[in-house]
């Protein structure tokens, strides 16, 4: 490998190549750089648009007739019943309680009722309905106080139908294209490296980018083998690590190999733990024991961790070195997410605030207050998304206020980061060192950068991790790098958009920690090594050099994925025409439909499927008539 | 779940946030960038804390210092490199009015869109109004003496030689501790101050026009010394009867005491401020050395002596070109700018009818008491300045402008330690003007 590497070199070595010799090469090169924003608006707009735009059909699992005669369907597998309005399924009288019910859809499409209220009283064919929750079966009677709803369970012709008339993402815009133009940036991001970058390097570089761009491609046509057709997700984390490879090839090329095949370790987490998802009992199951290895690993970094660059997060097992607390944050949100049941019982928060605490505390302990930062901004997000209750962040900041204060006073090193914090320009060779010099080569780089490769930050400590924003802006231009945190956003809204569709609490409740916490570690980030905010010393996600971290956040884009229920869209998410129950059935037409329509990207199905749908209601409402 | 899908709605805020941080840091870029590429820590403008890029060149395009790549040059020609050597300035910045420190920003070639990033990766250019050749010319006519020269157009306003003697070979820097190189630093043009003489009797002389109504009817008696206060105000000659015009010409002392004690030390003051002898001048970007006048008292000589432009009066070189400029220019003072095309405000200095009567004035000096001879072909008005400094010697001034539509030029030549101002001054700005008008 190394000879092979070596010859490479050799021959890329020729001056004509890439020196500053051909006046015509180096009008190209200046030319790419505008041609660098073009080619990552394009990828945003396009995964921006295809991902917030589309307004897909909500998925039905199953209806309740209701007093006054109409019939509601149940449009998540968690639903809640009551009279406050952000009920899912509201219901008038003095005798519902706010949230009285909530109805939970199983992997077998057996559906379970649990009473919540604190009165009780709600009944399933006049039996109470114990603590412990009772089966629901089609036809059953519900009634709450002097209200009667009946429950209707979905049947399997029912759901292939409803499933059909599901959008999937191909149909607005060709996921194809959307690797294209990341292969576009790819090849422009190469050419300025073998332009610019380390002579002796430019066969790593060549080959890194050539294996991205194939680990790409091989992942899309996998995926589109399974009949997946939804990869905006993943275009976009493409995007931000074909940045975080070109900040590799400037600041440590010996080990940008290294770095694709790290990525590959990520992609591969991705789509260990996105299929893990899949199953939401396995997911239940294993909460308690992931939380207590997530413990064990940060008490083990806490023991025998090693100190690196003022923190003692590291922690090296057989000559690799890695930091835990990167894998912890997977089992954080992992561990924080919860169905909608547990939710309104509120006796597991109790359970999860400890965690947090421990989390939070070792990581402070550690040094590492960045994370803990983080961490702790996590938190915040998933005990307001599991506790609605705003009294009870403010009461955590508070807390968490005093807790800073009381690090502040122990650790000079973190105060003295405060002190410097707005004025960095008055002390440039001392505290503001870092800060300034990320200000200087992000103001150098303009709009369009001074070309990949062609910048000097990389010569300054932790330029490719703590000022990677400065690196980035230097090198490929602030258009860039403003692209860069656009498309974590993108990727929070997307899950946020997403949550009127949740199948489950525990899908949205994961998703949108996973998107917040990429925010928050971008914003401490960026905000930091540009003096909006104290400098902490995270990573930028997907774009700062380190395994560790690289790792963790395709991991956490599973979370993001999972959320993402359009028609064949998203790996992690089950078709409901093909989930458990209904491959039971043995009626395989509309399987084949679905197939059909999958592999041509059509509209028509779309006016069938309604038409269909419309025929089903129809049915449904003589069939309900009758029963009558 | 649609709790929770409300609930993650909040989780935007942070969005909201980072959009908010975003929105912060382009105001600030916009605003700092340009102060932020110059920290002499980026490598992209400074090699080891020395200007790496850029280049300035003459009004003529002639190439005077250009830096790139960790080397650094200054013009081809010798004189060329010793004549402008404070106006280029040099790379170890020991000159920091120089177009090298003073426009390092421009050097760097920073723009918002573009950062420090140019096709042709030479980074920015500075085009200085002055030209090279006529610095060379006052470079040899000053001929190793001490002093500065400067011509302006005082149309435009653009200096067009601007030469500080003693100055180097910045390729071969000498023995910098040889006295004759005390102060080489210094731009004098610019950035020093010297005791005006004769010439500041320009000053006196408009605010005697506009406060004394019977100026120009006035007989004026020099019996070549005048007693104020129980002190001796000597003039250089007896010149008898003489009108005010006349009085001008001889640089009359005793006129000129009588003509002060007369207006009082607070309205010369008043004038001189109003000229910008008092304070620092702002010439593109650059501060100029303040000039100081002290109000002396009433009845005393000190104050004839303040009026004749001795006694705690300091003056800066350019301050006085902006003030001929001005006369002139009927009044209006324009710029001065040191770049080429550069915008050059306008000041109004005098009345027009005032500054047209010192013309005529200045005209006259020349025709009657300096020679025409001296100046051939030029359509000179001057004053020439003798300042005594104290020490036996004198700075030798020669101050004024062509009335010459085609060559609408101001200047001001001063020689340290000198002599008298007309026979050392006078054949510089001769030399300097006669190579402008060639041109």
């Amino acid at each position: 490998m190394d000879s092979f590497i070596q010859s490479l070199n050799s021959f890329f070595a020729q001056p004509d190549l890439g020196g500053a010799y051909s006046p015509f090469l180096s009008y190209l090169v200046f030319f790419t750089r505008y041609m660098l924003p073009i080619a990552a608006l394009a990828i945003l707009l396009r995964c921006a648009y295809s991902m917030l735009r589309e307004r897909y059909e909500p998925e039905v699992w199953g209806y309740l007739d209701l007093p006054d005669g109409s019939r509601v369907p149940l449009r998540h597998l968690e639903c809640t019943v009551g009279r406050a309005k952000s009920s899912d399924v509201t219901l008038d009288g003095s005798w519902v309680a706010a949230t009285q019910l909530v109805l939970i859809r199983d992997e077998s499409g057996n559906w379970t009722a649990y009473d919540i209220a604190m009165s009780g009283g709600a009944e399933i064919n006049g039996v109470l309905i114990p603590q412990e929750g009772a089966r629901l079966e089609d036809g059953d009677l519900i009634t709450i106080g002097k209200s009667e709803l009946r429950f209707f369970n979905l049947t399997e012709e029912e759901r292939g139908i409803i499933s059909k008339r599901r959008t999937s993402p191909g149909k607005q815009i060709s996921p194809g294209t959307m690797f294209r133009f990341v292969s576009v940036f790819q090849f422009l991001v190469m050419y300025q490296l073998l332009y610019f970058g380390d002579e002796q390097y430019r066969a790593q570089i060549a080959l890194s980018f050539v294996s991205l761009c194939v680990i790409m491609w091989l992942y899309y046509i996998i995926m589109r083998a399974i009949g997946r057709r939804g990869f905006e997700v993943e275009a976009l984390a493409f995007f931000l690590s074909t940045i975080g490879l070109s900040v590799a090839a400037s600041s440590t090329p010996e080990n940008m190999l290294k770095q694709v095949l790290l990525l590959l370790a990520g992609i591969i987490l991705f789509l260990i733990l996105g299929w893990w998802l899949r199953d939401l009992k396995r997911v239940k199951a294993m909460r308690f024991p992931a939380a207590s290895v997530a413990v064990g690993l940060l008490a083990v970094n806490l023991l025998f961790g090693s100190e690196l660059f003022g923190a003692k997060n590291w922690l090296s097992v057989a000559g690799v070195t890695f930091q835990p607390s990167e894998f912890v944050k997977i089992v954080y949100i992992y561990a924080g997410a919860a169905t909608l049941d547990r939710l309104y019982r509120g006796k597991n928060l109790l359970l999860y605030i400890v965690f947090s605490a421990v989390c939070v505390g070792a990581l402070a302990i550690m040094g590492d207050f960045g994370s803990a930062l983080v961490f702790f901004a996590t938190f915040l997000v998933i005990s307001f998304m599991r506790s609605g209750n705003i009294a009870t962040v403010v009461l955590a900041v508070s807390g968490a206020g005093l807790a800073g204060f009381l690090a502040l006073s122990i650790r000079p090193h973190i105060a003295e980061r405060f002190a410097t914090w707005g004025h960095v320009w008055q002390d440039v060779n001392g505290e503001g060192f870092q800060q300034t010099r990320a200000l200087s080569a992000a103001a150098s780089g303009g709009l369009f950068g001074l070309g990949a490769g062609n910048g000097w930050l990389h010569k300054i400590v932790a330029a490719d991790t703590d000022l990677v924003f400065g690196m980035v802006t230097e090198e490929l231009g602030f258009i860039i790098g403003v692209c860069a945190i656009a498309a974590i956003i993108i990727l929070a809204a997307f899950v946020v958009h997403n949550a009127s569709q949740g199948r489950s609490a525990f899908y949205v409740i994961a998703g949108t920690a996973a998107g917040s916490m990429m925010m928050v570690q971008l914003a401490l980030n960026v905000f930091g090594s540009l003096d909006l905010l104290p400098f902490t010393g995270v990573t930028f996600p997907f774009v700062s050099i380190g395994g560790s971290s690289l790792i963790s956040c395709w991991a956490l884009l599973a979370f993001i994925k999972a959320t993402d229920t359009r028609k064949s869209a998203s790996f992690i998410m089950k078709d409901p025409s093909k989930m458990h129950d209904y491959n039971e059935f043995s009626e395989r037409t509309y399987i084949d439909e679905a197939n059909e329509d999958e592999s041509q990207d059509n509209e028509d199905t779309e006016a069938n499927g309604e038409e269909k749908g419309r025929n089903l209601f129809d049915r449904r409402s003589e069939k309900r008539g009758r029963a009558k | 779940m649609k709790k929770i899908k409300n609930r993650a709605y909040f989780a935007m805020l942070i969005a909201l946030g980072l959009t908010f941080g975003i929105a912060i840091f382009t105001v600030r870029l916009f605003t700092d960038g340009k102060d932020w590429v110059m920290l002499r820590a980026n490598q992209s403008v400074f090699n080891e804390g020395v200007m790496d890029t850029g280049t300035v060149t003459d009004r003529n395009g002639v190439v005077l210092a250009s830096a790139g790549n960790g080397v650094y040059s200054y013009a081809e020609d010798e004189t060329i490199r010793k004549s402008c050597f404070h106006a280029v300035g040099d790379y170890s910045g020991n000159i920091g009015s120089g177009a090298v420190n003073a426009y390092d920003y421009k050097l760097a070639g920073y723009d918002f869109f573009n950062g420090v990033a140019s096709i042709s990766g030479s980074g920015g250019k500075v085009k200085l109004s002055i030209d090279s050749e006529l610095n060379a010319v006052a470079y040899k006519a000053l001929n190793g003496r001490k002093g500065a020269v400067l011509v302006s157009n005082y149309k435009t306003g653009e200096i067009l030689c601007m030469v500080s003697t003693p100055s180097f070979d910045p390729n071969n820097p000498p023995d910098l501790t040889n006295p004759a190189y005390e102060g080489v630093f210094i731009n004098r043009a610019l950035g020093a101050t010297y005791t005006p003489g004769s010439i500041f009797k320009l000053v006196t002389l408009s605010a005697a026009i506009e406060n004394i109504p019977d100026l120009y009817t006035r007989t004026f008696t020099c019996t070549g010394s005048v007693q104020v206060g129980g002190d001796t105000v000597h003039c250089t000659g007896v010149h008898g009867q003489q009108t005010i015009e006349q009085a001008l010409a001889n640089s009359c002392n005793s006129a000129f005491s009588e003509i002060s004690q007369e207006l009082g030390a607070d309205k010369i003051y008043e004038y001189a401020e109003k000229f910008g002898f008092c304070k620092s001048l702002t010439i593109s970007s650059i501060e100029t050395a303040a000039g100081s006048i002290d109000k002396a008292d009433a009845g005393t000589s000190n104050l004839s002596w303040m009026g004749i432009g001795q006694y705690n009066d300091l003056i800066s070189p350019i301050a006085m070109l902006r003030f001929v400029s001005a006369i002139a220019n009927d009044g209006t003072a324009k710029g001065p700018v040191l770049l080429k095309g550069a915008y050059a405000g306008s000041t109004r200095l005098l009345e027009t009818e005032t500054a047209q009567k010192i013309q005529e004035f200045m005209s006259y000096n020349v025709a009657y008491a300096y020679g025409q001879w001296q100046f051939p072909n030029l359509n000179i008005c001057a004053k020439t300045g003798t300042a005594e400094v104290g020490d036996g010697t004198s700075h030798a001034w020669f101050v004024g402008f062509l009335k010459d539509e085609e060559n609408p030029l101001a200047f001001t030549v001063i020689i340290e330690n000198g002599g008298g101002g007309l026979a050392n001054a006078g054949p510089v700005a001769n030399a300097v003007l006669q190579a402008a008008v060639a041109k």
